[in-house]
């Protein structure tokens, strides 16, 4: 029986139809889909038990607190803890990434001590006998750089460096060692803490209070909570800097000026406040006056600023008509601000009578310090790091003769790069306790890694920009991923090897101390139902329930304390603000720098965390290349095109950028993305883009003496 | 635009963000990948091979200094009502089901063909272009509540669905229902730790939960509305530029 051409047809026909309906085909896909997706190298999802504990971020300068998921006693993931004031459930992207850090490739696994070029593993005993040999020499002429803004480990650090023998403690210069030298010329007490929650209309000189500056996410939250999604804000905040941040992009008005110029905007406010019938009873209002109309004029302004007069009229009505105002003053990079911009804000909130006042500023007092012989805040916010460097590079102080390096990397986060690094090459013996190998620990001679957040105790006292006093502690919640020490303990033990009396074996007993000082504290309480702010409204304060602090504090609760220092002596300072306060001005083919700094690419010390990097967009970093922001008028009178490449020079150095045309960058000035150009780490962070802070000079701020660097002028070509 | 009928279900799960206390800070995105078991990208400023399920764009209104303003705009999947991307799937691997309405991704189904990915009009779907690879012991933070996916598929924002999944069982625990949660008892790793509050998220149908009100604000949009793909992200803004914006209008076009 043949098979004619109609039965064939048939067959093949009913051969399509029939393949068409059978799940083999599509079964087989399935299955083949599922095995080529089944490889070795995909990692598998750990199991166990799912729970939560808490704790504090130190590697976010936030201080915010953290809910920590685990999964079988191994830490997961980072939230928001919703019973901390610094994080109401809101978290940073740098603090999100304090569990994937444990494990960052940048990590210091072991003590390391320089050999020749590169580093030699040795043992934890080795290294404390090699640096109590040789601190046990320098005494005398020890320093010590501490990036810790808030941590009691700097009492530790300091108490242990006076007794060898200091030549300097210094912290890294931060909006907090602005504001203390600005208080302190002004004849003021305390901490300047920011209460966001009780005030309705804002004025923010410059800092970038919803990114780096101070307590961020707190900020965030505070503002937030005024504006609830959908209804008609509760506040006003007006910014001005050189350009629309990220604190700007959501502000309700944005006035552009340079980072120089913000103590000018600042007297030519309080111009239109005096005349508006403003006074005070605080020294030096009557020569504040004098000074004010003699040079902040609505004309001098407009001069110097480009500011029209009915903009800053309406400023000064905002402010004088609100219940509750406030001005907040910072560098639009949370570092080099002098501190005539600081006091010419506080001199607005004086005139405003926000001192002391519920959504105004609180001079917070300092808590107690429990280690013998240890500095207080006060003392180690006063010494002026980078005019120390530079001295020291120039020859005019002499080095010390050692130098302990606490969580900070002086060799990249301070401006002058060069010269920071020519005074740090001059120091004979160097140790950088530092979790990560940063561009300092790669000059140090020892480099004794730090545990971290995860792995120790540690705590947070009141971080700049808190607008009340807070203490929160650091829970460890596995053993150091490598062999890490917490550096509290590391000091502790050698100061029992150079017989100098600290008065305790281990960091976590001056913890226990701390906190039983703390629950000894009038007016301290637990911040559970009852928040601080609240408090400062007019809320009675919670008592504190006696015995059961630490209990409190492990389990992710704050203690706070709503306080303030009476003033005796605040007033205006006006002769060093006539002196500090001078209009900027550019010329010729150069133009004003003016970085910005974003939690996602991280601090000095952390480099840029490795999923943070996804969030960098490519109009900031394409590539190895970063990009530096400008209006196309600038952009056109510098004769550069949009996408072109330029060599940034300034302070005797050059970077190079990619230009990207943004016209939220005000005209004259060239807006540069901080974070970038690290020679140290990791492939997340190493040798992607430039270090702009390299570029910036550093002067001394007439009047103050202070060292400052927020705006200069770079060439580019 | 997809050629399927839009679906109705009871439960709608969506997401209301305001565009106008929206820093652009990039919280949302760290806690999307860490939550998801996105991998760290060395290379990560290739916006075409990276991956990262919520994206925050920056919007501009196209002015020159000083009218020039700026807004940030958190895009995770919009989980259409009608999604152009489950009807262009040839193998099921996508879908739009009862499960409150959250388009899913079966990874081991997806044959990698990107047909979804060039149907998607929000860019929303990534491909995996390499192996995930963590660094050396990181994946120890791994979350377990999420799989690993291998290169070579797509996949996507599913609302955190596990996080759903953990608020039924911690609802039956308490003997609740379930099927009734309350608002805020499910929300999304980006809305939980966002910290400028702009990210809210809730059950569109649930008059008890606060974005049932929200998407009826004279500010709330939907992105390209106009292609008829309805999504379940609404956005809210005061400004009007960046309201024409996320419709896509033509500067000539009117808007009344």
């Amino acid at each position: 029986m043949g098979v004619d051409r109609r039965a064939f047809l048939g067959l093949v026909a009913g051969g399509a139809v029939g393949t068409m309906f059978t799940p083999i085909p599509w079964k087989l896909l399935d299955d083949v889909s599922i095995w080529t997706q089944n490889w070795p190298w995909i990692p598998k999802v750990p199991k166990g038990q799912i729970d939560y504990v808490t704790t504090t971020s130190k590697l976010c300068p936030a201080g915010e607190g953290l809910k920590i998921m685990r999964v079988a006693g191994n830490p997961i993931t980072a939230s928001g803890n919703p019973a901390h004031p610094l994080s109401s459930g809101g978290v940073s992207a740098l603090a999100r990434s304090e569990v994937y850090m444990l494990y960052s490739p940048a990590r210091v696994k072991s003590p390391m001590k320089k050999s020749g070029k590169a580093f030699v593993p040795i043992t934890w005993e080795q290294a404390l006998i090699e640096m109590a040999d040789k601190l046990g020499a320098a005494k005398g002429s020890v320093a010590c750089i501490s990036g810790d803004q808030s941590g009691t480990v700097n009492e530790v650090l300091s108490a242990f460096v006076g007794k060898l023998g200091t030549a300097g403690y210094f912290m890294m210069p931060s909006e907090a060692t602005t504001a203390a030298k600005g208080m302190q010329v002004m004849g003021g007490k305390g901490q300047a803490g920011y209460d966001f929650e009780n005030a309705d209309t804002v004025l923010v000189l410059g800092a970038d209070i919803f990114e780096t500056w101070g307590t961020s996410t707190r900020n965030r939250k505070a503002f937030s909570a005024k504006r609830p999604v959908g209804v008609k804000p509760a506040s006003n905040y007006i910014y001005v800097g050189p350009t629309r941040n990220n604190t700007a992009a959501v502000c309700d008005q944005w006035i552009p000026a340079s980072a120089a110029d913000l103590g000018v905007v600042a007297l030519g406010i309080a111009w239109h406040l005096i005349k508006a019938g403003a006074t005070s009873a605080a020294p030096g209002f009557d020569t504040l006056r004098a000074v004010v109309n003699g040079g902040f004029g609505p004309d001098d302004v407009k001069r110097a600023t480009g500011i029209e007069p009915a903009v800053l009229a309406g400023v000064a009505k905002a402010l004088a008509s609100s219940k509750a105002a406030m001005v907040v003053t910072g560098s639009p990079f949370g570092q080099g601000l002098g501190a005539g911009a600081f006091m010419a804000g506080m001199a607005l909130n004086i005139l405003l009578g926000r001192i002391n006042k519920p959504g105004g500023v609180y001079a917070l007092p300092e808590l107690a310090t429990v280690v013998p012989g240890a500095m207080t805040r006060e003392a180690m916010l006063k010494a002026d790091l980078p005019g120390f460097l530079k001295a020291v590079a120039d020859g005019k102080k002499p080095a010390p003769k050692a130098l302990l390096v606490y969580d900070a990397n002086p060799a990249y986060g301070l401006p002058e790069a060069a010269t920071m690094a020519k005074a740090l090459e001059k120091i004979p013996y160097k140790v950088s306790f530092s979790s990560f190998m940063d561009e300092t620990a790669a000059m140090c001679d020892l480099v004794l890694p730090n545990s971290l957040t995860l792995e120790r105790y540690d705590d947070v006292v009141t971080p700049y920009g808190s607008g009340f006093c807070i203490y929160s502690l650091v829970t460890p919640y596995q053993k150091p991923v490598h062999d890490t020490r917490p550096t509290g303990d590391v000091i502790l033990a050698l100061a029992r090897k150079l017989s100098i009396e600290l008065k305790f074996d281990n960091f976590l007993q001056v913890l226990k101390e701390k906190v039983a000082s703390l629950a000894k504290t009038s007016g301290g309480f637990v911040a559970k139902d009852v928040m601080p702010w609240q408090v400062a409204a007019g809320k009675p304060a919670p008592a504190l329930a006696g015995g059961d602090l630490w209990k409190a504090l492990s389990a992710g609760y704050a203690w706070t304390m709503v306080g303030s220092v009476t003033q005796t002596g605040l007033g205006f300072a006006p002769e060093v603000l006539a002196k500090a306060v001078k209009p900027g001005k550019t010329s010729g083919k150069t133009v004003t720098l003016a970085p910005y700094a974003q939690l996602r690419t991280g601090t000095p010390t952390t480099g840029i965390p490795c999923q943070d990097l996804t969030m960098v967009p490519d109009t900031e970093l394409l590539g190895e290349t970063t990009m530096v922001r400008m209006g196309s008028a600038t952009a056109k009178a510098l004769g550069v095109k949009p996408g072109a490449m330029v060599k940034l020079t300034g302070a005797g150095t050059h970077c190079k950028a990619q230009v990207h045309i943004f016209e939220s960058v005000m005209t004259g000035v060239v807006s540069a993305p901080l974070g970038f150009g690290h020679t140290a780490f990791d492939i997340f962070s190493k040798g992607k883009g430039a270090n702009y802070l390299a570029l910036l000079p550093v002067t001394e701020e007439p009047g103050t003496g202070m060292s400052m660097w927020a705006a200069a002028e770079v060439k580019i070509a | 635009m997809s050629g399927h009928s839009f679906k109705e279900f009871p439960i709608t799960w969506g997401m209301v963000i305001d565009i106008d206390k929206c820093t652009g800070c990039g919280a949302c995105m760290a806690s999307c990948q860490t939550e998801n078991n996105v991998n760290p990208q060395p290379e990560a400023t290739n916006k075409l091979r990276s991956t990262s399920w919520m994206l925050v764009y920056e919007l501009t209104n196209d002015k020159a200094f000083p009218d020039h303003d700026v807004a940030f705009l958190p895009r995770p999947c919009q989980q259409c009502g009608n999604p152009p991307c489950v009807s262009v799937c040839p193998v099921v691997a996508t879908d739009k089901n009862e499960d409150g309405g959250i388009v899913s991704q079966i990874y081991p189904r997806c044959i990698g063909c990107r047909y979804c990915v060039a149907a998607c009009p929000y860019h929303v779907r990534y491909f995996g272009w390499y192996d995930p690879i963590w660094p050396e012991g990181m994946t120890k933070t791994l979350s377990p509540l999420t799989s690993v996916r291998p290169r070579g598929v797509v996949e996507k924002c599913t609302f955190c669905h596990h996080r759903w999944n953990l608020a039924k069982d911690a609802a039956r625990a308490a003997g609740k229902d379930p099927e009734d949660l309350e608002d805020g008892a499910y929300v999304t790793a980006c809305v939980q730790n966002c910290p400028s509050g702009a990210l809210s998220f809730g059950d569109l149908k649930n008059p008890k939960h606060k974005v049932h009100e929200l998407i009826k604000s004279p500010y709330a949009f939907r992105l390209l509305e106009r292609l008829g793909t309805k999504p379940q992200v609404y956005y809210i803004s005061r400004r009007e530029w960046v309201r024409k914006l996320g419709d896509n209008y033509l500067k000539s076009e009117k808007t009344e």
